[in-house]
């Protein structure tokens, strides 16, 4: 099903059935809850995305999104400067920040290498990392990319980068989810779990 | 409609939707396929694991008809290769070997031979084979499926002895003689070593394990791929460095 819609109701449509999750379906419910009554949720939207195209960027030191020069995680002098977690994207330091648990700061490398997707090094934050570390101050770096094989292999690729430094690097444990069965647990899943295993206390 | 079963290697994918993504894989019945997998991208489920580039796996497929995705119903690991996540060069000649799967062949195209080749060539960087090698012998096994067989006894061009000095020529896939050498433009000159083992490799003969990869060979082949795809392929600047 195509938006088939005409003039600026048809533009509309088509700039929400762009974003990710939004079918044509979906997109003429939410033009048409917006543009119902006296439209001051679409007023809203269009003034809060207005602001935030200007004013959110990548943050200077972690490329974090904010709209600030530094993001609140590289201002908080509470957090641990000597520990860097390395992500693929902010959505990743999100899902780091909800569980709160981490107390380091974050390095968003923008993506993962896809050299066939044309996403090589010099498309990623790569520089800016190395410079980070080389500045000192940095103990340890977490690679927390996706565990998946283009994730494993930007790991690969920012150890061999930051070797040379000198810098304890560590990746995320995988294996075994809480709450899960070892009966169910896919064959990788046991595999990753008995490698990733640890000194019990 | 019923679902088939195949097996295949994840070449390609991509996202969809939050939940589902688009699969490429090289199959050994169908040659390559695209298909749609539905909750793909849902973490931790053996379905979305068999998905993850250059695996092998074994899928069920309910194809369409008409125009639209087929879609992938069930899929299982068949089998992984760790050293792709140890070992970069590894890696890249992996994604080399997907990139030249995915822009040789055609959809529902099959090439059991070459899935069969690219399965073992994986496993032979498992087993500690020079990364370089497995693509050179990848590179010569693709070219003989896409038809280039190259020409290893006698010239490519008028079919004669060549002697003496030997030159390789991309654009003939394979080897040239004095004479025809001013029509075979760009040909590359082969030191002894790497001739033998292009005449053992094409004989199918154990070629050997050269102990460094020279760079006459690697120029010879990747410039044949080049030739033969139309384009350089975007892998060899990572196989073999910036050129
Ligand atoms: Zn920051
Ligand atoms: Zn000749």
């Amino acid at each position: 099903m195509a938006v088939t819609e005409q003039g600026v109701l048809g533009e509309v449509l088509q700039e929400l059935a762009r974003l990710p999750g939004i079918g044509p379906k979906s997109a003429e419910r939410i033009a048409h809850f917006l543009l119902a009554g006296d439209r001051s949720r679409a007023k809203a939207l269009a003034d809060v995305l207005q602001r935030a195209v200007e004013r959110i960027h990548q943050c200077r030191e972690c490329f974090n999104l904010t709209d600030q020069e530094l993001c609140p995680i590289c201002q908080d002098p509470k957090r641990d400067g000597s520990v860097l977690c390395v992500v693929e994207t902010p959505r990743d330091v999100s899902a780091f920040e909800r569980i709160g648990r981490y107390r380091g700061r974050y390095h968003v490398l923008g993506g993962r290498l896809a050299p066939l997707e044309n996403v090589g090094p010099e498309r990623l934050t790569l520089d800016a990392l190395l410079q980070r570390v080389q500045r000192g101050g940095v103990r340890e770096v977490i690679l927390a990319t996706s565990p998946t094989l283009e994730g494993d292999g930007t790991a690969l690729y920012v150890a061999n980068l930051l070797r040379p430094t000198g810098v304890a690097i560590t990746r995320l444990a995988r294996g075994l989810p809480t709450g899960g069965s070892l009966e169910l647990a896919n064959p990788q899943m046991l595999a990753d779990a008995l490698e990733g295993r640890r000194t019990f206390h | 409609m019923a679902a088939e079963a195949a097996i295949g290697l994840v070449i390609g994918g991509s996202d969809w939707s939050e939940s589902s993504r688009i699969v490429t894989l090289f199959t050994r019945e169908w040659g390559k396929v695209r298909a749609l997998a539905k909750g793909g991208r849902r973490l931790r489920s053996n379905f979305e694991i068999a998905f993850d580039l250059l695996t092998v796996c074994r899928v069920m497929v309910i194809r369409k008809s008409q125009s639209g995705l087929d879609l992938l119903t069930e899929a299982r690991v068949e089998e992984r290769f760790s050293v792709l996540r140890r070992r970069l060069a590894a890696l890249y000649v992996g994604y080399y070997m997907a990139e030249l799967l995915t822009e040789g062949t055609q959809e529902y195209d099959p090439h059991p031979a070459l899935f069969d080749r690219a399965v073992a060539q994986l496993r032979a960087l498992e087993q500690g084979m020079a990364p370089l090698q497995v693509a050179s012998e990848f590179e010569l096994a693709w070219l003989a499926e896409l038809g280039y067989r190259p020409r290893v006894d006698a010239c490519a061009v008028c079919g004669g002895r060549a002697e003496g000095e030997v030159l390789w020529s991309p654009s003939a896939a394979g080897m040239v003689c004095r004479h025809c050498r001013a029509e075979a433009r760009g040909a590359v000159r082969l030191t002894s070593a790497s001739w033998q083992w292009l005449q053992a490799q094409s004989s199918g003969q154990p070629a050997g394990n050269l102990t460094s990869w020279p760079a006459d060979l690697r120029a010879a082949l990747s410039l044949t791929v080049t030739h033969v795809l139309g384009r350089r392929p975007k892998m060899l600047r990572y196989v073999d460095g910036p050129s």
